[in-house]
């Protein structure tokens, strides 16, 4: 009896098992692993990933997926910084456009990425594209425009630079001193996480959203509108990746069209390691948070004791599989 | 009625995706045109020869400087035709095929694939058109099969060797560098796309030019951060995290990379006060150049973009024309009769003019 129940609390808690396995054994290697340091570095380079991860998890938990993600980010990174760079710096994008209050080009961004979402959504929902065909496209089709607006004149195709201190505050500044001070960047992160969960748990979008992707069929039947929704989720999702975005240019302080380049597999690895069912209806905001924490904490954690980049990947690979095989065996279990 | 709202939708969409597409070919055309329309206006007759023009890839920031440089350079002297491969070598020999179709005179083609030159050469061989390789250098036996074959580009190492020069110079001039005082540069470098041959060549000939000035150098951490800004601020961080203050220079194979490194060593604040870390790149891309005017960054090597240009473009005019390219028509040194080599330059605070 004890032992089946060993069991069922290892397979209940597996994804919790490897995190803490994880962080002992780099420390075990490398003690000096442990340190407040370690842990806000972690933080902060979680922080936009959570963001697209938590977008990416509305649309994987409505049994869908978005391969586009990663080049909204792209997207919207190089708007906001082309409107957001010191006016006396040699190359600007627009040359002549005035130091406009800063909230301005994030909102343009945000609701780019909004619109993005959107169209995603329009397809999915009323063209019946389905989801990864879908967001195929839009992923090529925004690549482009990104690529057409990042070699405008008299920009052509430079990195964007020089941007301004008050928007890169956004992504380096934080609250308190020292040690203990908390960066901007994961308390939005944190913010953002926790509108998710209400929008998960306490609203009827919520509520369809995990509905459609149990059972889309028996959604529909039982008078959800199926569209509509579908249309909000996307549209949600495409918001969260134009924040993150306007967040990756303020954090590195510059923007090209080449980033967020394959930031959706991450995001969708994140997602899947944290619960998130790719076939639909199962996914928590916790789970997606310890996801995306981890897939940091490996890439943090092996670089900082330095193991090839290669044994890198492949420790990812089998991670991701691990885990997955691991939350398959806690369903079955369940049924 | 949902029929016919999702064939509108449809029909909607592939309506403004077409005025989208018609408006992205006007502008694709546009570097191409601005290159034929005023040249032939210029020289007013038919002289001026025809040169296709293909490069790898347009939205490569360093080739869009080339290909500005050649559109620049090439007024007056040819009527170009400037096309993008974009990044597919299949694509690319369509485009050759299409250049020898339309009778050009002369080719000037930055391969996507080098090895793929040895096809392109043998095409233009058969058609008598000469042709100028630029910024990937066929193989030697390529080079070898035609006498109007040429090349124009940099030497990679000497890109490397460069930004190792540059943290020698940092280093004897300021004794403080070596912040433990033993003697040792202990190093961290952030390097290129694994494999890739800039990344490979950069690392390894900045370190050889640090220990040929007789300097000992200890690599503490060495990861790839894919020409990156993005991953160069989050390898960083990770060093930083494992070796803190031990950490006497940071070498990185492009800017971007460098420059994420410089954000990350901002937020454990370095640059502020007295706390200071050497930290060079490669490129002298704008944000560069505004990073070494900010003192945060120590230097950067310029790849030549406009020399580059107007080297391969003159020489692919004289040769469409039929004349043999020597040091003076040229105005660039030609070695073993096929290479036009390009040097790279050293750029601090001091001399960042030269990278504007």
């Amino acid at each position: 009896m004890t032992i089946k129940r060993a069991q069922s609390f290892v397979t209940q808690n597996a994804i919790y098992i490897v995190l803490i396995l994880l962080i002992m054994g780099i420390i075990i290697y490398e003690p000096s692993f442990m340190s407040i340091n370690t842990l806000r570095d972690v933080l902060i380079q979680s922080s936009t990933r959570v963001i697209i991860a938590l977008g990416v998890a509305f649309i994987l938990i409505t049994a869908g997926t978005d391969l586009s993600a990663g080049r909204v980010v792209g997207f919207t990174a190089v708007i906001s910084a082309s409107m957001l760079q010191i006016p006396d710096y040699s190359r600007r994008f627009f040359p002549d456009l005035p130091q406009v209050q800063v909230w301005l080009p994030i909102l343009i961004a945000i609701v780019a990425g909004l619109l993005c979402g959107l169209v995603n959504g329009i397809i999915v929902s009323k063209l019946n594209v389905p989801p990864f065909i879908a967001t195929l496209g839009t992923m090529l089709i925004v690549y482009g425009l990104n690529s057409l607006y990042f070699d405008m004149d008299p920009n052509q195709s430079q990195p964007i630079g020089g941007l301004r201190p008050d928007f890169t505050n956004i992504g380096s500044g934080f609250i308190g001193s020292g040690q203990y001070s908390i960066p901007y960047i994961v308390l939005i992160a944190l913010g953002v996480a926790a509108i998710v969960w209400v929008l998960f748990n306490k609203t009827k979008l919520g509520k369809n959203m995990y509905a459609i992707g149990g059972n889309m069929q028996a959604a529909k039947v039982s008078g959800i509108n199926v569209s509509k929704n579908l249309i909000y989720i996307y549209a949600i999702a495409g918001a969260l990746y134009g924040l993150a975005g306007v967040l990756e240019a303020a954090r590195t302080g510059g923007a090209t069209n080449n980033y967020g380049n394959m930031y959706e597999l991450d995001a969708i690895a994140a997602c899947v390691v944290g619960g998130v069912s790719t076939t639909g209806g199962i996914g928590t905001v916790p789970g997606v948070l310890v996801g995306v924490i981890i897939f940091t904490l490996i890439n943090y954690g092996l670089t900082f004791i330095g193991i090839s980049p290669y044994y890198q990947l492949i420790i990812k690979g089998l991670i991701i599989i691990a885990a997955v095989s691991f939350d398959m065996r806690k369903y079955s279990s369940k049924k | 009625m949902k029929k016919i709202t999702s064939v509108l939708l449809a029909s909607a969409l592939l309506g403004a995706a077409l005025a989208g597409c018609g408006g992205n070919n006007n502008k694709a055309a546009d570097p191409a045109n601005t290159g034929t329309a005023p040249n032939t206006a210029n020289s007013g007759s038919a002289e001026t020869p025809k040169v296709g023009v293909a490069i790898y890839k347009f939205d490569d920031t360093f080739m869009t400087g080339v290909r500005n440089a050649i559109d620049a350079a090439a007024k007056g002297i040819a009527t170009v035709d400037i096309v993008d491969s974009q990044n597919s070598q299949p694509t690319q020999n369509d485009k050759v095929d299409l250049f020898i179709t339309k009778k050009y005179n002369g080719m000037l083609i930055n391969p996507v694939d080098r090895t793929a030159a040895g096809v392109i050469i043998d095409k233009a061989k058969t058609a008598n058109i000469p042709v100028v390789f630029l910024n990937r250098e066929p193989l030697p036996e390529d080079m070898k099969k035609w006498d109007k074959v040429y090349y124009v580009g940099a030497k990679a190492e000497e890109s490397g060797t460069m930004s190792g020069q540059l943290i020698v110079d940092y280093w004897k001039a300021h004794p403080e560098a070596d912040k433990n005082g033993d003697g040792v540069l202990q190093y961290v470098m952030l390097k290129g796309e694994p494999g890739h041959q800039d990344a490979e060549l950069r690392t390894t000939y900045s370190i050889q030019a640090i220990e040929d000035a007789g300097i000992k150098v200890e690599k503490l951490a060495e990861d790839t951060a894919m020409w990156d800004r993005v991953k160069g601020q989050e390898k960083m961080a990770a060093f930083l995290g494992s070796h803190g203050d031990k950490i006497e220079a940071v070498l990185a194979n492009n800017d971007d990379m460098a420059l994420g490194a410089i954000e990350a060593l901002k937020a454990q604040g370095y640059f502020s006060g007295d706390k200071y870390m050497p930290v060079v790149g490669v490129d002298a891309t704008a944000p560069a150049v505004q990073a070494l005017q900010d003192g945060t960054m120590l230097g950067t090597v310029l790849n030549d973009a406009n020399n580059q240009g107007k080297a391969a473009i003159t020489l692919a005019a004289l040769l469409a024309k039929g004349e043999t390219p020597t040091k003076e028509n040229v105005g660039f040194d030609i070695t073993d009769n096929q290479f036009v080599w390009i040097s790279y330059k050293k750029i601090t605070k001091d001399n960042v003019a030269d990278a504007k």
